[in-house]
């Protein structure tokens, strides 16, 4: 590619950005083969706390330490002031197109979406038509997904309304800096982020009505990719990790078997897809989930955190009318920017995007975590044409992007230090207000050249840190 | 046509279930075409009613004590109004352009369907889509099982009327109509024998019309609806979990009196 990369730490001069100055100064005066060592003992420190996660799409699924890079990604307070607005803006306007949808559907009559796109999607839910939810809150935690074009522009690539995960790299990054470089967090001021469990619990107990609710994290087991990150967030929160087989319905009420008989459970941070819910509702064949669970849902006895059919609004077919919904739901203009897209199911944008694929990012509409992706200039003559019959044979079900150029920071590879392409997902909780710590989790495309941060995909992580200028 | 009905269902087990929880979509709705005069369900405990995602009353059943056996007792009285051909939704029909598990088309049954409708659209059309299914696929007790899908019981020509409704659904969506299950009861031509029956509903000119594959009707004169939704899964009249209990036989008898 000929345009150049956005580097976070220095101008395209070379000279370094003011909010890296401190830790410049700090890596000027540290000796590689230091550096050298503590990466080792991060790596013997994380091995020993178990944080791992699971690789899919293997022959075999295989565990895997998540590459922790030491050189932190860093962002100017000014700076984040604006995503952090920008995210909150675009959340709550995804809460209240949720919000819509399952109720009057003002913006299927207003004509700004083709109704059929919503309603007829897979991630729409019938079950959640008329049902109403404690503050109108769908997606009470959100990952949204952002990088950098060229000039340093943020982009929002996707908005992960689901099960977002990853925020327990984004708190043990934090905790691994803090403990090998003690010094770098006296000399400057680098905003807190280990309030966050806090944050959520308070989220979660705030999307009930009730005064004093039970809050459960329900995980599908330790054979999911996340789940150290349940069993840490439970364990931060302080309360109870559970499978759908602790969990039972009795007379329109949802019970936990404890040593001290039955307890009422009022709201469950479930990280557990919709399908696996509850074999009565959803996936017969489901042993993940509750049977009865949607029953006492609708019945509203219970909490689901993020709730039920948020899905469609982060479907990659409804991303493109994210903009329209900020000026249709809050009469505002967006703050961050969307990437422009075509939409495969539209016969124009279908032949151009047919006619530039090795120029494009295609995605499928329903994935998510990298697999299923092309990336057009990193792609093979082989790949690209398999992807040609792919899109040609399901238009509905891809989308394409331009290829973003993805800002870089230096990172401690084999070599040395080089730069290497990153991307940021903050973490929005939207309970009694919308709100998010400083930063979010940085992901770093480990292999030169890569533009995949995902994890799944060779991605490592780095400490993010909000410096005030 | 007014009818008095009675359905009993007895599941039996090899061993004592541990504990149960059951949905019932036992309880019919009134609508334009079936009024619900009298109706109630008799249960091993007492249990509230909630409406379901599908606008269908749904009991939810859940038994915490080792049973060897369940009983349940649906009875009551409706008038059908058998001139009535068709009913209005309160909802949007697009969410029954989804398809499902049970649902999904083959590019067999894609092939099939425009072959059968071609250009058109309309309840002509979705008659002749209706009448090529029955040829297809006779009705076979015994060739199907309850998780069999609308793909595997196409290609095989044979099926109940779960399998005839799955196809027209499977059919009927990828041609752009939405399409839903329909499960309830059938009455014989003399009026004296009721039948747990499934039949399919497509949205035509604003409204929901009915398309019974297995006895090639489209004016649902003798059916008493209990419930809808994507697919047999949503509307099956009971759907259940149960811990214990081994190998399950399950005895129904219905009766029906006109009045």
């Amino acid at each position: 590619m000929s345009r150049a990369f956005f580097n976070e730490m220095y101008e395209a001069n070379g000279s370094c950005r003011p909010h890296y100055q401190e830790f410049a100064r700090w890596l000027a005066n540290t000796p590689l083969a230091l550096l050298e060592q503590r990466r080792h003992e991060a790596d013997l420190l994380f091995h020993r706390a178990g944080i791992t996660f699971t690789l899919y799409g293997d022959q075999q699924d295989t565990e895997r330490l998540i590459p922790f890079d030491i050189i932190p990604r860093s962002i100017r307070a000014s700076e984040w002031r604006i995503v952090e607005r920008g995210c909150i803006q675009r959340v709550q306007a995804l809460n209240l197109f949720l919000q819509d949808i399952y109720h009057e559907q003002r913006i299927l009559k207003a004509g700004i979406i083709p109704p059929e796109q919503v309603l007829a999607n897979e991630g729409y839910q019938v079950a959640m038509q008329g049902l109403n939810l404690h503050r109108g809150l769908y997606a009470h935690i959100a990952g949204v997904d952002l990088v950098r074009d060229s000039d340093g522009t943020y982009y929002v690539l996707e908005d992960n309304l689901r099960t977002p995960s990853g925020v327990s790299y984004m708190l043990e990054d934090r905790k691994m800096m803090m403990r090998l470089f003690p010094e770098l967090f006296a000399a400057q001021r680098i905003a807190p982020i280990d309030h966050y469990p806090n944050l959520l619990l308070d989220t979660l107990k705030s999307a009930s009505p009730l005064d004093n609710p039970t809050a459960v994290v329900l995980t599908p087991g330790r054979f999911n990719s996340a789940y150290f990150e349940h069993a840490f967030l439970a364990r931060e929160m302080g309360i109870e990790l559970v499978e759908g087989a602790d969990l039972f319905v009795r007379n329109d009420h949802l019970y936990m078997r404890t040593t001290a008989g039955p307890q009422q459970v009022d709201v469950i941070y479930r990280r557990l897809d919709d399908e696996y819910l509850d074999p009565l509702s959803f996936n017969p064949d489901s042993m993940l989930g509750v049977p009865g669970l949607i029953s006492v849902y609708r019945a509203g006895n219970v909490v689901l955190a993020n709730a039920v059919g948020t899905g469609v609004a982060d479907d990659k077919s409804i991303y493109p009318y994210v903009d329209d919904m900020i000026r249709f739901y809050l009469s505002e203009e967006p703050i961050l920017k969307n990437v422009p897209t075509w939409q495969c199911r539209k016969p124009q944008d279908l032949s151009h995007v047919l006619a530039h694929l090795p120029e494009l990012v295609v995605k499928e509409t329903q994935g998510s975590g990298g697999y299923g992706m092309l990336v057009g200039p990193a792609a093979t003559a082989a790949q690209i044409e398999d992807f040609r019959a792919r899109i040609k044979a399901r238009p509905h079900a891809y989308i394409a992007q331009p290829t973003l150029c993805l800002s870089t920071c230096p990172t401690f590879v084999e070599s040395g230090i080089a730069p290497r392409h990153i991307d940021l997902r903050p973490f929005v909780l939207s309970g009694s207000e919308t709100r998010l710590v400083p930063g979010g989790l940085t992901r770093v495309a480990l292999q030169e050249g890569s533009l995949v941060v995902n994890s799944s995909q060779g991605g490592g992580t780095k400490d993010t840190w909000v410096v005030e200028d | 046509m007014k009818l008095s009905i009675r359905h009993d269902t007895t599941y039996s087990y090899a061993s004592d279930v541990c504990n149960s929880i059951q949905f019932l979509r036992l309880t019919p709705r009134s609508s334009e075409r079936q009024r619900i005069l009298d109706w109630q369900l008799d249960l091993p405990c007492k249990v509230n009613s909630q409406i379901d995602p599908y606008g269908n009353i749904l009991h939810v059943l859940t038994l915490e004590k080792p049973h060897g056996h369940l009983a349940l007792t649906a009875s009551g009285q409706v008038e059908i109004d058998p001139d009535c051909e068709h009913e209005a939704g309160s909802q949007s029909p697009l969410p029954f352009l989804r398809s499902s598990h049970l649902t999904q088309a083959s590019d067999a049954l894609k092939a099939f369907a425009t072959q059968q409708c071609g250009e058109r659209r309309d309840r002509a059309a979705l008659t002749a889509l209706m009448q090529g299914l029955a040829d297809h696929m006779p009705y076979s007790p015994g060739a199907t099982s309850v998780g069999t899908t609308a793909i595997e019981s196409f290609a095989g020509g044979a099926g109940v009327c779960q399998d005839h409704t799955h196809a027209f659904l499977a059919c009927a969506r990828s041609l752009g109509i939405p399409a839903r299950y329909v499960s309830g009861y059938l009455c014989t031509e003399d009026e004296t024998h009721l039948a747990s029956h499934a039949w399919a509903e497509a949205w035509i000119d604003e409204a929901w019309y009915s398309f019974d594959v297995t006895n090639r009707l489209t004016r649902p004169e003798r059916h008493l609806k209990l419930a809808v939704g994507l697919d047999y899964l949503d509307a099956c009249p009971v759907r259940g979990v149960r811990r214990g209990g081994g190998v399950e036989s399950m005895q129904a008898s219905v009766q029906v009196h006109r009045q």
